[in-house]
């Protein structure tokens, strides 16, 4: 099963797995700290902003423009930003690494 | 004529803007999703500090406190919410979510089959007060109480003002639970404490005030809006019980669709410039929920309801700090009951809905309804 790392604003390292869903999803399951999900995954709310690792990056993709109306106005944006509600688990993304902003 | 339900089409598309007359001023109104969002974020700018004035029309006959937090700025606002914070995020929880499920579902069952259901004052008013009874923690006859006091706690359209019947609820209710360690909504006002002083009464009075008023009429035109909106689209319900997933999706596509608030405001500290319309210093500018949430530039059938619309960047619960404070209650609402719904009906009949139309001197704007007559038929198992 794909396995995910979520580190936390608190700097602690959670590693879960799963099937699939997404990673806001999965998150919310497991309680990771920082990841709210509160619109329950449409792309509405911004509360479950993750930047990528920079080594994922290009297999997780780049923020849609739906993401990017969201993120431009989230104030510790990056260039490797998505809201986690859009990264689709696959086998290919097993062992990504994100860090929540929280 | 413009379609009621989305007077702001044509100036969203030519200006991005619509002027309407307010307390003896011109305030422009923001139509545009990105405007919206980023006048938001800029609290310096576009500030809350104003009471009294944070909808569109001065609420000065209706009230005298200032509503806590929302009528404040950071970082005032942010050390404000942070202390009711833990209050309204108990419907996060899943036993919490349980309940409110039950209190549907007996909402349900006294509805069934009966000949109709007048669902604003029948159906979605109770269910907001007793879910807000839940949500305050106190006991569920309270909600009872706040029922007689009709749609809007302070102009109820057929009750009359109402403001001062609530002053005096909210008054009397912090005196009877000063000193009170229980874990109701007025016992801990009245232990929190600001910046390492207790919180005046004052400012009790408007985090309750706000409690009140912030969630009534918006979450009832919501779920009469939906419930209308499932007797005239008779294929929904079978289509929301085909994927779990879209319990969500169609709860937020009735946020955005409904937009249940049409005017928030913000005041310029500065002279500032909406589109080539100058606004003074110390005047107002308006977010236009409703138009930001029918961007066609953003969503794609803006005017339809797609119940499966993934993504849905709307601003039904607002945006930014002042984003709703109520929205896990008002989402945890609006789940249990197009759950419950899906459950239990098998279809929605429509007798009779009259609009309930908000009037401003440039547009006339539907929100929710004035009446709803429906028959519930049973799901047969």
């Amino acid at each position: 099963m794909p396995q995910v790392t979520y580190i936390t604003p608190d700097g602690e390292q959670v590693t879960v797995e799963a099937r699939r869903g997404d990673l806001m999803t999965l998150a919310v399951k497991h309680g990771v700290a920082g990841i709210e999900g509160n619109c329950g995954g449409v792309c509405a709310c911004g509360t479950c902003h993750v930047q990528v690792d920079e080594s994922w990056f290009e297999k997780a993709g780049p923020a849609s423009d739906d993401e990017l109306g969201v993120l431009e106005f989230e104030d510790s944006a990056g260039p490797t930003s998505r809201l986690s509600c859009q990264i689709k688990l696959t086998a290919e993304l097993d062992g990504i690494v994100v860090r929540v902003v929280g | 004529m413009a379609d009621q339900r989305d007077p702001f089409s044509d100036d969203r598309e030519q200006s991005g803007v619509k002027t309407v007359a307010a307390e003896g001023t011109e305030v422009p109104l923001l139509l545009r999703l990105r405007d919206v969002k980023k006048t938001c974020k800029d609290t310096k700018n576009f500030s809350n500090d104003n009471p009294l004035m944070i909808v569109l029309h001065s609420e000065a006959n209706s009230r005298s406190v200032r509503q806590l937090p929302i009528e404040t700025d950071p970082p005032d606002h942010t050390e404000y919410r942070a202390l009711v914070e833990p209050i309204f995020r108990k419907p996060k929880d899943a036993a919490y979510q349980a309940g409110i499920r039950d209190l549907v579902r007996r909402l349900v069952d006294d509805s069934i089959d009966l000949k109709e259901v007048e669902v604003v004052r029948g159906f979605a008013l109770p269910l907001q007060s007793r879910a807000l009874a839940r949500l305050l923690g106190v006991a569920d006859a309270e909600a009872e109480e706040w029922i007689s006091w009709g749609i809007h706690v302070f102009r109820d359209q057929q009750l009359g003002p109402k403001g001062s019947e609530l002053d005096q609820y909210i008054l009397a209710k912090l005196e009877a639970t000063a000193g009170s360690d229980a874990d109701d909504f007025f016992s801990v006002l009245n232990r929190l404490e600001f910046r390492g002083r207790e919180l005046t009464l004052e400012e009790k009075h408007g985090f309750a005030n706000m409690a009140f008023a912030g969630g009534r009429d918006t979450v009832i035109h919501t779920v009469s809006s939906i419930v209308v909106h499932l007797a005239e689209q008779q294929d929904a319900l079978s289509f929301l019980r085909d994927d779990e997933g879209r319990i969500n999706t169609a709860a937020e596509e009735y946020v955005r669709f409904v937009s249940p608030l049409t005017v928030i405001s913000r005041t310029c500290p500065h002279q500032t410039d909406i589109h080539g319309v100058t606004v003074e210093a110390g005047e107002r500018v308006g977010l236009c929920w409703p138009s930001a949430n029918r961007d066609a530039t953003v969503f794609k059938s803006p005017d339809s309801v797609v119940l499966n619309r993934s993504p849905n960047p709307h601003v039904g619960y607002g945006f930014g700090v002042h984003n709703c404070l109520g929205q896990h209650q008002a989402r945890a609402i609006i789940r249990s009951l197009l759950s419950e719904l899906c459950d239990r009906l098998e279809r929605v009949e429509l007798l009779e809905a009259i609009p309930e139309l908000e009037h401003e001197s440039s547009y006339t704007r539907q929100v929710g309804y004035k009446l709803a007559r429906v028959r519930f038929h049973a799901r047969q198992p």
